[in-house]
């Protein structure tokens, strides 16, 4: 059995327990798409901070100070 | 027809006599009216003057002016008149007294007055009226102190004022400025006393305030530890491949500190176990150390502010053993804890083998030592921790059973001195479940969102973007509280929509137009611009 992309259950328990809503099927699935391009861009961005700070790699720092705005492009 | 004429004439005599006066004008009515008309009226004089008083015929001759005229006076004496209207008080009284009981039915009278006297209350009217004056004189004297005792508050302070004075009374004058005398020294004590009272406060304070400090700062610990609880922060920074970014923030210490088992485990799932061991084992002694550090001192409040009480009691003993354990465990299955520590008895002692070697030979690194630093950290000697050293040492090179015994025995000597001691076993639960720890603002609980999914995502963006770099501890830390932030922000969106569109549970349509939405880069240049321009402000 090929090793799973994403816990669904996971996936489908965090956001249940924010939205207190039950969730219909597939809407995990469509989250977590929307989750991997919202990591898309956190960490298209963070390497932009940290490359503009000179690090080497993708630091912590950047992915801080880079999360707030993919958070507030990301949100509904 | 004719007799009830006359029966009708006979009932209603007025209006047959007026017509009959007007028909035949003489009735047996008129003429008996006639009759009266001429006839003198009858008077009675007497009762009428005893009763109802002065009449208007009768009120000339009884007028005071001509009956009291001394020159009427004589001639008006014999008149009858005079004895109908008495002048004198006791007459008049006893007139209107006859009047009276004329007026009023006297068996009435009569007979309410004895219902009145036979009721209770007149009986308890009389028996008080006898009773009265025996009772009266008796009742303020016991009462009136007793009335004053229960209304006030003061019983016991009115008793005591009670009780005083007759000794004071008693007392002679003499012994009372002996006493005032007497009274003027104990503030002297007072004053004398504090200054033993300084000493002991500084001791004290010096004890407790900067026993932590003074520890630390003390040369033998500086040889065990090297180094201070801060400074073993940055060596943990030092570790990790980014030591520059680490924070002062508690949370994120606390976090990083517990994250690490988590990191580690899944750093052994996918690596091998030998890449990870020796990382682990430092990592292990260092968070021993300062765990050991933690107990003593108020630092540890300070650095482990956060939800993770059993942290600041970890016991090294315990805690490396299911650490290791841990580890080997994850290659194998997790399996419980308890039966762990005696089911897999071989590798815990291969553990503490390394580890004792390395204390023994070395000698430097006594911090890594949990044992060690513990019992140090009770003795405060470090003659102690060698001695101890050496004795956890002997057992490691015998059997198996003995150092199966050695285990137990350490366990006894961890319950007995420290109580966390059989905490750590939860601890290391508390590690495995803290997934589950988040709490949403529903009340919900939730797990965090895998670290691995988090790694394998990041990385294999990471890789799209060309740089060969792979992603750090903390870095993934930060992504997955990111990723957190992100499905509460989510969740929260989610929700909003399906409630605006009337329906209880989130669907497709749903997360469609949250995918559809998506912020365009003025406004967010609105926003930072507006945001800077605050901060500017500010």
């Amino acid at each position: 059995m090929p090793q799973t992309l994403y816990p669904r259950g996971t996936v489908k328990k965090i956001v249940k327990a924010h939205a207190n809503r039950p969730l219909s099927k597939n809407v995990d699935i469509l989250v977590f798409l929307k989750y991997a391009l919202f990591m898309q861009e956190v960490m298209k961005e963070a390497g932009i901070a940290s490359k503009q700070a000179g690090e080497r790699g993708v630091s912590a720092r950047s992915v801080r100070k880079v999360r707030e705005g993919c958070l507030r492009k990301f949100k509904g | 027809m004719s007799e009830s004429a006359r029966k009708k004439q006979r009932l209603s005599p007025r209006i047959s006599g007026d017509r009959s006066a007007m028909e035949n004008a003489s009735t047996l009515y008129d003429d008996l009216h006639r009759l009266a008309n001429i006839a003198p009226k009858p008077v009675t004089p007497f009762r009428r003057a005893a009763s109802a008083g002065i009449t208007p015929r009768s009120a000339p001759i009884r007028t005071p002016g001509t009956g009291r005229t001394p020159r009427g006076g004589p001639a008006t004496r014999p008149l009858p008149a005079r004895r109908v209207a008495p002048t004198t008080p006791h007459a008049i009284r006893a007139l209107r007294e006859r009047a009276n009981a004329a007026r009023t039915p006297g068996h009435v009278r009569r007979r309410s007055g004895r219902v009145q006297r036979e009721t209770p209350r007149d009986a308890l009217r009389a028996l008080s009226r006898a009773l009265a004056p025996v009772s009266r004189p008796a009742q303020p004297t016991p009462r009136a102190p007793s009335r004053l005792s229960r209304q006030s508050a003061l019983d016991l302070s009115d008793i005591d004022d009670d009780d005083p004075p007759a000794p004071r009374l008693s007392m002679p004058l003499d012994d009372m400025y002996d006493d005032d005398s007497f009274d003027e020294e104990p503030p002297r004590q007072s004053i004398i006393a504090p200054l033993p009272d300084y000493d002991y406060d500084n001791g004290t304070a010096h004890s407790i305030e900067f026993g932590r400090r003074a520890r630390s700062e003390d040369p033998r610990l500086d040889r065990m530890f090297s180094k201070r609880i801060s400074e073993q922060f940055g060596e943990l920074n030092d570790l990790t491949i980014n030591g520059e970014e680490y924070e002062l923030d508690g949370n994120f210490i606390n976090r990083r500190g517990t994250l690490h088992p988590e990191d580690l485990l899944e750093q052994v799932a996918e690596e091998d176990l030998d890449n990870t061991t020796t990382e682990i084992r430092a990592l292990t002694g260092r968070r021993d150390g300062r765990a050991s550090d933690v107990d003593l001192g108020v630092f540890g409040e300070v650095e482990d502010e956060e939800d993770d009480p059993t942290f600041r009691f970890t016991i090294p003993p315990r805690m490396q053993a299911p650490a290791m354990e841990g580890d080997d465990d994850d290659d194998e299955v997790e399996a419980e804890e308890e039966t762990q520590r005696r089911v897999d008895g071989s590798l815990v002692q291969e553990a503490d083998d390394d580890d004792d070697d390395n204390d023994v030979q070395a000698g430097a690194d006594m911090g890594n030592d949990e044992d060690t630093a513990v019992l140090a950290a009770d003795d405060d000697d470090e003659t102690g921790a060698f001695e101890i050293a050496g004795w956890e040492s002997e057992p490691n090179v015998e059997d198996d059973e003995d150092l199966q015994a050695y285990r137990g025995e350490v366990s006894a000597i961890d319950r007995s001195l420290q109580t966390p001691a059989p905490e750590t076993p939860t601890k290391k639960r508390a590690s495995r479940q803290r997934k589950a720890l988040h709490i949403s603002r529903f009340g919900h609980e939730y797990p965090s969102f895998p670290a691995a999914t988090v790694k394998t995502l990041a990385n294999g963006f990471v890789k799209s973007q060309g740089s060969k770099a792979k992603i750090s501890k903390d870095t993934l830390a930060a992504l997955v509280q990111t990723s957190d932030f992100f499905f509460e922000q989510v969740g929260e969106d989610l929700a909003a929509y399906a409630q605006h569109a009337g329906r209880r549970q989130i669907e497709e349509s749903d997360v469609i137009a949250l995918l559809k939405r998506y912020v365009h880069f003025a406004v967010l240049l609105l926003y930072l611009y507006t945001n800077t321009r605050y901060m500017a402000m500010y």
